[in-house]
């Protein structure tokens, strides 16, 4: 094994162990919607949320980074340049992590000042980490970028998918540059954080998993080079023409020009059409296999990612899209529920089938299979959606009798709160996320063990 | 926009595009397994999203121009399948022959 690999193997445990902890952050975040008082004076809600969503962003990001160490030494047939940094880097990300992790939950507040912006808080909704760990992602991505450059510089052998992951690392690595300015005009510092946040989401993102996914094709189904590269192309045109203005959504409140109203909604209306092809693409692939592979959970996952992300971003995403709808839906548990789904079905599927695809290969079964897999792919899956559809019913109540009846005044807002549709919302999704915490525990079980059981696996998946 | 047309609005849109994903389904493995019970059904699932459609540009306080587009994403929807499994099924017999 190449040693990007046992890095990846690395990435990919902390990927998982910050699933853990934002499922417990998620559920402590549910929690407070039905008893406010709990840990009052402890740890406040926002922290729990802070820790919720940066979890959230940094297991992702540590699953995609996995992923790439994973694959990248087979696509260019050789140790990847400069790795010895990347193994250094790994740790010092790590532990920055805990770190910024450590500080929310006991220094939690600073002031307002240079020094709270540098060693607390930034204050960034989704980028709060404090500074000095904002410049240690930037190095951090850095070397990431000189691992995959470098390396491809080094054999003079760009494939068609390694040529769109060199492209997608420039502006990951520049739009996270958004994260550091401290504007003071709240409109203009949206303006740009919305950069950051919406494209490195539905840009730099989509095509960072739109590579990881071409090589899963071809590892999982052994779906030849050219279809993979052919299709990945598509897609990633397709998913950026409609992604990267359908950043306009986000500035129809944030006090941007009015033109935003009509770009953004049209090309965010737009964006549920290539997620259509990827389903025919995913069921056709699918299909032609007989639905037959040497790894059913990867391959579950796979199919999961492409309903998730059709359910969770085209659905959930159309419906309250469009400016007329989104002046009462914004900023409502209805776009929390849309945020969980898509977030869910566009990336965090795809991690855990790529998860899967390298344990078989690192315990060296020929197939991977069992029991176990499927009662975590039940529960986590189940959990999701039963969230996401309680988060809407408590969306509707908020969007209906706080924005639409009650006008947004501060008793409208209480009047939402105390709404029984939402407050039974919030109750129903933290009994679902209590069930997605259970298929968490089964998923980290199953990843644990499944080298163990591997004679039965092995058995049980070549029956299957 | 009174608060059950914002309802009512919001749920069709979402009706909408799930209704084309499952047309889009559901065609894809009618082709796959060539029964006719299945390309009917994905007829009907595009018959209720062009109901849905048209439900949308009747009822709902959208503007005109948002129900334009409804109609030319419904179009779009229609054809996107098809044109995927067309294009999917000639990459895949140009491989085999390569």
């Amino acid at each position: 094994m190449y040693r990007s690999q046992q890095l990846a193997v690395k990435y990919l445990a902390a990927a998982i162990a910050l699933f853990g902890i934002m499922t417990v952050a998620g559920l402590m975040s549910a929690y407070y919607y039905i008893n406010p008082d709990f840990l009052f004076g402890i740890l406040h809600f926002n922290i729990a949320k802070i820790l919720h969503i940066d979890t959230m962003v940094i297991w992702l990001l540590m699953g995609f980074m996995g992923a790439i160490y994973w694959f990248l030494p087979e696509e260019f047939g050789r140790e990847l340049v400069g790795i010895r940094l990347a193994e250094i880097l790994f740790y010092v990300f790590f532990g920055a992590v805990a770190v910024v992790a450590v500080v929310f939950i006991v220094v939690q507040y600073g002031n307002s000042n240079e020094t709270a912006l540098w060693f607390i808080n930034q204050g960034r909704k989704y980028v709060e980490a404090p500074r000095w760990a904002a410049i240690g992602v930037v190095v951090v991505m850095a070397v990431f970028a000189y691992n995959v450059i470098g390396t491809a510089y080094v054999t003079r052998r760009v494939t068609g998918i390694t040529a769109v992951l060199m492209i997608d690392l420039v502006p990951l690595l520049v739009l996270y540059l958004d994260a550091f300015p401290a504007i003071s005009n709240m409109s203009a510092d949206l303006f740009w954080w919305w950069w950051l946040v919406h494209l490195w989401v539905e840009a730099t993102w989509e095509v960072l998993i739109g590579c990881i996914m071409a090589w899963t094709l071809m590892q999982l189904l052994g779906t030849s080079r050219r279809i993979v590269e052919l299709w990945l192309y598509i897609e990633v045109a397709l998913v950026l023409g409609t992604g990267i203005l359908g950043l306009g959504h986000h500035y129809f409140w944030i006090g941007a020009p009015s033109y935003w109203l009509t770009i953004g909604g049209l090309f965010s209306a737009l964006e549920p059409l290539p997620l259509l092809g990827m389903v025919v693409h995913a069921v056709y692939d699918a299909g032609t296999h007989h639905m037959k592979t040497t790894n059913r959970p990867a391959f579950y996952w796979l199919l999961a990612e492409a309903f998730g992300n059709f359910l969770g971003g085209g659905v959930w995403g159309f419906m309250i899209t469009l400016p007329q709808v989104n002046l009462y839906a914004h900023g409502t548990q209805w776009t929390v529920s849309h945020g969980h789904f898509a977030f869910w079905g566009a990336y965090a599927c795809g991690v855990l089938s790529v998860i899967y695809l390298v344990v078989q290969k690192l315990r060296g079964l020929d197939h991977l299979g069992g029991t176990l897999w499927k009662w975590s792919f039940a529960a986590l899956n189940l959990g999701l959606v039963g969230m996401v559809g309680a988060l809407l019913v408590s969306g509707f109540a908020q969007a209906f009798v706080e924005r639409a009846i009650g006008g947004s005044t501060h008793d409208a807002f209480i009047a939402g709160q105390t709404n029984p549709w939402f407050v039974e919302g919030m109750v129903t999704r933290f009994i679902f996320g209590l069930l997605f915490a259970a298929g968490y525990v089964a998923l980290v079980w199953d990843l644990l063990t499944i080298g163990r059981r591997a004679p039965v696996l092995a058995a049980a998946g070549a029956a299957e | 926009m009174s608060e059950i047309s914002l309802l009512q609005s919001a749920l069709l849109l979402g009706l909408y595009v799930a209704l084309a994903g499952s047309y889009g389904l559901v065609y894809t493995i009618a082709r796959l397994q060539d029964a006719l019970i299945l390309h009917r059904m994905a007829c009907i699932l595009y018959g209720l999203h062009g109901l849905t459609a048209i439900a949308i540009v009747a009822w709902t306080p959208l503007q005109i121009g948002w129900k334009g587009l409804i109609v030319a994403s419904s179009a779009a929807f229609l054809a996107i399948p098809p044109i995927t499994w067309r294009f999917l099924q000639r990459t895949h017999e140009n491989e085999v022959r390569g």
